[in-house]
């Protein structure tokens, strides 16, 4: 039992999770990401033009998630591996997006590091391998 | 006019059914001159359904169990929330005019799943597209606020333990309460990890449990009972369901707007409360509590435990009942629940006299849905010469 994400929901979002497609508002001209029906930053509903986010960002906050706080989707990759890290990213556009840290160990790590986005495994469901953004230290 | 609540635990011989009619009859007998619950005229459950084995119509099948048909039955879910809008639903039925006596119930049913299972229904409340799918549930995104919240405000590990260590020794004096165990400080500091920073004692625990509480117009309640405890003012809020769409992880949008308008209904400020249960799903949780209902300014909360100043003998008790921390949390139950303390409290009727609030003050209610998408806060009053 795992997060049910269904293959069509997850292909209809894979704009975002291979190239980090965003959106920016006509109204105030600040990147949305993920894409949203009205701006996050000034409410605009006025409409979006796609904006493509470097990939770019610093650390906002960050964890280390034991295989207990793991949900069951993840728990056989905490027990492979241990732990591993989940941070909030600011990216370089202004949005701030939550995503898995690699090739990094929990020491390395402080709030403001930079790090750029990587595209890796990050689950299986319904026997399909899904694929997605994550981050490592630039 | 009538609280009540079963113990909050693991009850492996009780479904929902039998919790939510041993709390409607727990509530009953606590209606002074004694209500027939034909005379209810509604109900309104609250709860998420853990386990989907009732996720549609759960109202309709407890209230048929407990004898309420042909009454309207509601449910409504805003995760750990839930109990709180029942409780909002009902009281604004009884203030339109429509009915003069209601039932509110919370409950959740979570010990009779696998502990992945529970960890599955424990997401399911939190962004499922972008959080989830980074492997988080609200242990790890309470982390993310815990550990920006330490850097911001320079609060030290050991204080997240002592709002654990507080909200123990509460729940030790209460009969109801799941964990009735005093910890240390060292204890709690050395628990197995969860997500950093948080360990296992900044957890609350996974509990079966429901409450009720009946609601009626004041007219009502006065001929029913002559130590009524009045709703003075109510609120109520929303924010993106994704901590990171926020400007803030480290304060909660909807807490704050729940709070403003409950204030303001109420007509008065955070200085006039005497006591609150607040919603310590995680001991962080707690701390940015205070900051979100005015106890503390922003950056501040964190000082108000190092200070003593919500203990039990402190100038605020927080979380007399144990807090979700010690009473547990059983999703749906909490919002009802913390009506049952005060309840109790405001009557003067705490079960055991050494966790019996001070006379005098208003009491505050704090209860949010997960990491605070959704977000309610009650001020209540006691009768005449409380």
């Amino acid at each position: 039992m795992g997060a049910h994400v269904s293959v069509p929901m997850y292909q209809r979002s894979v704009g975002q999770r291979y190239r980090l497609l965003g959106q920016r508002c006509r109204g105030c001209g600040r990147v949305n990401f993920p894409p949203a029906g009205a701006c996050m930053y000034c409410g605009s509903r006025d409409g979006f033009d796609e904006a493509q986010l470097s990939g770019r960002g610093k650390i906002y906050t960050f964890t280390e998630i034991a295989p207990g706080g793991a949900p069951p989707e993840f728990a056989r990759q905490a027990a492979l591996t241990g732990s591993y890290i989940v941070a909030i990213v600011e990216l370089a556009e202004g949005p701030r997006v939550v995503a898995q840290l690699v090739d990094c160990t929990f020491s390395d790590l402080q709030v403001g590091k930079e790090v750029m986005m990587v595209v890796r495994r990050i689950y299986v469901e319904e026997g399909v391998v899904r694929y997605g953004y994550k981050f490592r230290l630039a | 006019m009538g609280a009540g609540q079963t113990p909050y635990g693991d009850h492996p011989t009780l479904g929902i059914k039998e919790m939510f009619n041993a709390a409607l009859g727990d509530a009953m007998q606590s209606v002074d001159r004694g209500v027939d619950p034909r005379e209810i005229q509604a109900a309104y459950v609250g709860t998420l359904g853990s386990g989907g084995f009732q996720i549609g119509q759960p109202g309709a099948l407890v209230a048929g169990y407990a004898g309420l048909p042909p009454i309207p039955v509601y449910h409504l879910e805003n995760a750990c929330a839930s109990g709180g809008f029942a409780l909002l639903a009902g009281v604004t039925a009884i203030l339109s005019g429509l009915y003069d006596l209601v039932l509110v119930a919370g409950m959740e049913k979570m010990t009779d799943l696998s502990s992945a299972a529970a960890k599955y229904w424990l997401g399911v409340s939190g962004d499922t597209e972008f959080e989830r799918l980074a492997g988080l549930t609200f242990a790890g995104l309470f982390a993310l606020t815990a550990q920006r919240y330490m850097l911001d405000y320079g609060m030290p590990r050991e204080t997240l333990s002592r709002v654990a260590v507080k909200n123990h020794r509460n729940g030790a004096l209460n009969p109801k309460a799941h964990l009735r165990r005093a910890i240390s400080l060292e204890r709690a500091l050395a628990g197995p990890p969860v997500a950093h920073p948080l360990n296992v004692f900044d957890c609350c625990p996974i509990s079966d449990g429901a409450a009720v509480v009946l609601l009626a117009s004041e007219e009502r309640a006065r001929s029913l009972t002559d130590a009524p405890v009045f709703l003075r003012g109510f609120g109520s809020g929303s924010d993106h369901l994704a901590l990171h769409s926020r400007d803030s992880v480290t304060s909660l949008r909807a807490s704050r707007k729940a709070a403003e308008d409950a204030y303001r209904m109420a007509g008065v400020g955070p200085g006039d409360v005497a006591f609150a249960e607040v919603h310590d799903c995680f001991t962080i949780a707690e701390i940015v509590a205070y900051e979100d209902l005015g106890f503390a300014q922003p950056g501040q909360g964190w000082r108000l435990i190092e200070e003593g100043a919500t203990t039990a003998e402190g100038r605020l008790p927080v979380n007399l009942s144990g807090g979700l921390k010690a009473k547990g949390h059983p999703l749906g139950a909490t919002g009802v629940g913390q009506a049952y303390e005060v309840f109790n409290q405001l009557r003067g009727e705490a079960q055991a006299p050494e966790r019996q609030v001070r006379r005098g003050g208003l009491a505050l209610t704090h209860n949010i849905g997960g990491i605070g998408g959704t977000a309610v806060v009650c001020i209540y009053e006691g009768g005449e010469g409380w």
